[in-house]
């Protein structure tokens, strides 16, 4: 049975990657759609972080210390263009903070 | 003459440099921009393997789900909700909802995919993982075989990692502390890689909106809310923007 869920998700999870691709192989895209599909990228990447500091009853599972170190880690992103400089960023400000309270 | 000899063979260098080096550049780029990405994923790998153990699944079935699905949100999912007793039915469907966003990736890719062979799009459709996605977003390459070096290199470093440390995961179960906090590493590199693929201003508002979105439908089952987040404030930028030019 368990054997049973993991094979269907995996394509589940496999044609809902593919889909499109196949799909639209042959489409020209028009530039309303192109457009629109700019804001993908940073949209998604915006609601998987709220939906990582949000419990699923929809409360907000974040304190200053980790409001904080999301700001810093944005601002370390943005002036470094570093992914490992606004982890060392983030994560330090949220345990400073985290050991100050 | 003796200029254009000497010139000669620096031109055909650069010619097979520019046709044979730029897509190993891509591949090794590729590779090195996926390793800091992990670095979240590590601590996940072992709430993944605690999750394994806690629903009395086999450590080798468990994971088998890495190779078979790839995808640990989709599988933590699955686990969690068979260890609760949950149908077959009813885990899979929740986790193919917690999946739809890749949906989103396919639509997004599928112009990239275009100019590419079909073995290409069966392979990297596999490997089409969140950071894979946005890597893709914000290394623009237009060639498309260095795009292709860059997204596989990408996709199987991701791939390899992900398979050695959920097996280290069921295998050692919580050997990370949690008290530490770890797990934020997550939103703090996500943060990061929504300000990577916001490289303008009204990227960076869609963004902004999207986050208050998905806060407003937290309480939607399996994370559904994303998707209308993402949804929502794709057209009300595009509206914004129509509005601007006109």
């Amino acid at each position: 049975m368990i054997a049973a869920a993991i094979i269907l998700t995996g394509i589940g999870s496999y044609a809902m990657r593919a889909f499109f691709i196949f799909a639209l192989a042959r489409y020209a895209f028009p530039p309303l759609l192109l457009r629109a599909l700019e804001y993908v990228a940073p949209t998604v990447m915006a609601a998987l972080v709220i939906s990582m500091l949000t419990t699923p009853e929809g409360e907000l599972a974040a304190g200053p210390p980790e409001i904080v170190g999301l700001v810093c880690a944005a601002f370390a992103a943005r002036t470094t263009g570093n992914h490992i400089f606004a982890l060392i960023a983030g994560m330090g400000t949220f345990w400073l903070i985290g050991a100050i309270i | 003459m003796g200029r254009f000899f000497a010139a000669y063979p620096l031109h055909v260098c650069d010619i097979n440099g520019a046709m044979n080096t730029a897509p190993t550049r891509h591949a090794l780029r590729g590779s090195l921009d996926a390793l800091p990405l992990f670095i979240p994923a590590l601590p996940f790998a072992f709430v993944f393997g605690v999750v394994v153990a806690e629903a009395g699944i086999p450590e080798w079935l468990g994971w088998s789900s890495s190779p078979i699905i790839f995808g640990g949100a989709i599988q933590v999912t699955l686990f969690t909700l068979i260890g609760e007793g949950a149908s077959v039915a009813a885990a899979v469907s929740a986790a193919l909802i917690v999946g739809a966003r890749h949906m989103l990736y396919s639509v997004t890719l599928a112009p990239r995919f275009q100019n590419q062979p079909g073995w290409f799009r069966w392979v990297g459709a596999y490997v089409l993982i969140d950071q894979v996605f946005v890597l893709s977003q914000i290394k623009r390459i237009d060639d498309p075989v260095g795009f292709r070096r860059y997204f596989l290199s990408a996709g199987f470093t991701f791939w390899t990692l992900w398979m050695i440390s959920t097996a280290l995961g069921v295998v050692l179960g919580p050997a990370i502390p949690t008290e530490w906090g770890v797990q934020f590493a997550a939103p703090v590199l996500f943060v990061s890689l929504m300000m990577a693929a916001s490289g303008r201003q009204d990227k960076l508002a869609a963004a902004a909106m999207a986050m208050g979105v998905t806060y407003l439908l937290a309480s939607w089952p399996n994370r559904a809310g994303i998707l209308i987040a993402v949804i929502v404030s794709v057209c009300v930028m595009l509206l914004a923007t129509r509005k601007q030019s006109t």
